[in-house]
């Protein structure tokens, strides 16, 4: 049973075609991402489920009502920014207790207050916006949506104005508060590692259309076209005729093979490959070796093409620049598209 | 070291004709003002005379009376219709929008003895207006007198809502579109957000406005002098012919009812400054 449903929502701005024939479904308490380059109107999705943008064609469900045609105020879904759009004439508590006094519920104090406890800004209450790190505005954003329980958290790229550091730490607190309250989310972001460990599902999109849907791992070793191929996972992507020629075999047919970078293996050229049966071995030189972090990624090039090959960085450097290798393809990790 | 005493004489040398200007026009005449105003007539004995005759006369009280709530309420009623003003200028095209400041600036420029004379020509005893409505028999504005306070404060509004204008709308340029969003996202109206987030937002500037206003329409002179002459009892008008009437003239006196002028502004600016901290305890 679906908890939201976004049944072919098309939307355009002067003639400019931003969501096309959009549908996607979401079950109760699931962490969905929206990913993609800038400009493929993730955010313009998000906003047309919060309200603040009409969609032309198509609706939208939450909980088994049609939610397409109502304002922002009454759908029941709460929104956290990239800039965080606190008020700035008001402290934390204020902020956070703002939609709860626009319903005029009771008891606002302590459902504050247990909020605040939630996200770790205990002793904040009367600190203005101004005052808080990027980070501590960005849980009160997170407070202010989550205080009204609404059905479902929207999040539009909530953690990509902050460094590194605060950005891991609250990727972790951000799920641990989805998971504590059950509360079904759809996180926006471009960032395909963030998706990657935060998401129960990913949603890949491209020029207003959702591409491939699926669980993290299934998309990362899965990929349905060379767009999320390339996008998701630095794919090595070749066309079918230039691959035929690397491998001198035509064994694969289709279009395109998809390879990821960490499968391949490099051996020096005297050696031999590893079970022919199994693998193909390519004549290559390096031509580059960076380092990211624990990850050190080599440039391969062989008859005109490259091959990125990643290696884990406690091996220490096997392959100066310059020296000829031998690239191990492993046949079954070929992914044909 | 040297270089960054020396880079900072350069700079201070060219901060001079501005140091200059501040002394010469503005210190030093009001240094010389306080100081005139606690003399005599005579110009040689201290004393705080000036003042008690100031608090003692009829005259005079009822001047700084009239000056104040001539400029209170055409402050108030500048500001109010500015606010509303500068919103509705924020709907409309950057190419408009423009247009519209362009011709608020030059309005706002428009006052003094040829504002009144416009006005007098329109809609004065014998003005355009006047006659053309009573040849149509309108009796709308038989009531109405140019010369009265309400004619007065026609004219000061006149020149004071441009003004006000174009020193508010630049701060709608700061009231961010996703605070609208989130806080309709949280259930609130578009007069909550309005009353507890637009408004609190713009007030700085709205009360700076204010006060900018109220000390214009205090000081204002030229206009009040060519609508009303000296039949009506305005602090500047006061002042006016104290210091540069051919009949009496009393400098000591006029500086000492200028030093209450400024008080009034100096005062207005402090309580409306506090009103305001009162409201926006974000502001330190
Ligand atoms: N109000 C608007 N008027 C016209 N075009 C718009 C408007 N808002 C968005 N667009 C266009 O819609 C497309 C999608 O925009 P959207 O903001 O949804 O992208 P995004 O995926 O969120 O990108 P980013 O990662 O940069 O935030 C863009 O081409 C943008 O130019
Ligand atoms: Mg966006």
């Amino acid at each position: 049973m679906s908890y939201v449903t976004i049944d072919q929502v098309t939307k355009s701005y002067d003639n400019q075609v931003v969501l096309e024939n959009i549908s996607l479904t979401l079950k109760k308490g699931e962490f969905a991402t929206l990913l993609g380059q800038s400009g493929c109107g993730k955010s313009t999705l998000l906003r047309s489920i919060a309200g603040l943008e009409g969609v032309n064609v198509g609706s939208i469900l939450i909980d088994g009502k049609d939610i397409t045609n109502l304002s922002p105020r009454q759908r029941e879904v709460g929104m956290v920014f990239q800039s965080y759009a606190l008020f700035p004439n008001m402290n934390v508590f204020d902020n956070i207790a703002y939609g709860l006094k626009m319903k005029k519920v009771k008891n606002i104090k302590s459902r504050v207050n247990k909020m605040i406890e939630l996200v770790d800004l205990i002793g904040k209450e009367e600190s203005y916006p101004h005052q808080l790190s990027g980070g501590q505005q960005q849980r009160v954003a997170l407070a202010r949506a989550l205080v009204m329980e609404p059905k479902v958290l929207l999040l539009d790229e909530p953690l990509s104005a902050l460094d590194a550091k605060i950005r891991k730490s609250l990727q972790k607190e951000l799920k641990r508060i989805q998971k504590e309250l059950d509360i079904t989310t759809i996180f926006v972001t471009h960032d395909q590692e963030e998706a990657m460990t935060m998401s129960d599902r990913i949603f890949v999109m491209n020029k207003g259309k959702v591409v491939q849907s699926g669980a993290p791992s299934e998309i990362y070793t899965t990929p349905a076209n060379t767009f999320v191929a390339k996008f998701i996972g630095n794919y090595n992507v070749y066309s079918m005729e230039v691959f035929h020629k690397l491998v001198r075999s035509s064994e694969l047919k289709g279009d395109e093979v998809a390879i990821r970078p960490e499968v391949l293996q490099l051996v020096s050229p005297g050696e031999d490959c590893p079970d022919l049966q199994e693998n193909w071995g390519i004549k290559g030189v390096i031509k580059d070796v960076t380092m990211t972090g624990n990850v050190l990624r080599y440039e391969v090039e062989a008859d005109d093409s490259y091959f990125h090959v990643d290696y884990l960085h406690h091996r220490g450097l096997m392959f100066e620049q310059g020296s000829r290798v031998q690239i191990i393809v492993p046949k079954k990790e070929c992914i044909v598209l | 070291m040297r270089k960054i005493k020396k880079q900072k004489i350069y700079l201070l040398a060219l901060l001079l004709p501005f140091i200059i200007f501040v002394i010469g026009f503005e210190i030093g005449p009001l240094v010389a003002m306080i100081k005139n105003s606690f003399y005599a007539d005579d110009g040689i004995t201290v004393t705080i005379n000036q003042y008690i005759t100031i608090f003692k006369s009829k005259f005079y009280l009822s001047g700084i009376k009239n000056s104040l709530i001539i400029s209170l309420v055409s402050a108030v009623i500048s500001v109010t219709v500015a606010v509303i003003a500068a919103y509705s200028f924020t709907k409309f095209s950057s190419k408009i929008q423009n247009r519209l400041l362009m011709i608020a600036n030059m309005t706002s420029n428009f006052e003094g003895i040829p504002l009144s004379f416009s006005y007098i020509i329109l809609l004065g005893n014998n003005g355009l207006f006047t006659l053309l409505f009573a040849q149509l028999g309108w009796d709308l504005f038989a009531d109405f007198n140019l010369y009265s306070w309400t004619g007065l404060i026609l004219v000061y509004v006149y020149f004071q809502i441009p003004l006000a204008v174009m020193l508010i709308y630049p701060s709608y340029q700061g009231i961010k579109k996703q605070w609208k969003e989130a806080s309709s996202l949280l259930g609130g109206s578009k007069a909550s957000f309005w009353f507890r987030i637009g408004i609190p937002v713009l007030l700085p500037s709205i009360v700076g406005t204010f006060t900018i206003l109220f000390a214009n329409a205090m000081g204002a002179y030229a206009t009040a002098y060519a609508l009303v002459g000296s039949n009506y009892n305005l602090m500047s008008l006061q002042i006016a012919s104290l210091v540069a009437s051919d009949v009496t003239l009393k400098p000591q006196l006029g500086s000492a009812l200028g030093v209450l002028l400024a008080s009034t502004m100096i005062l207005a600016m402090w309580f409306n400054e506090r009103m305001m901290r009162r409201i926006r305890r974000d502001l330190r």
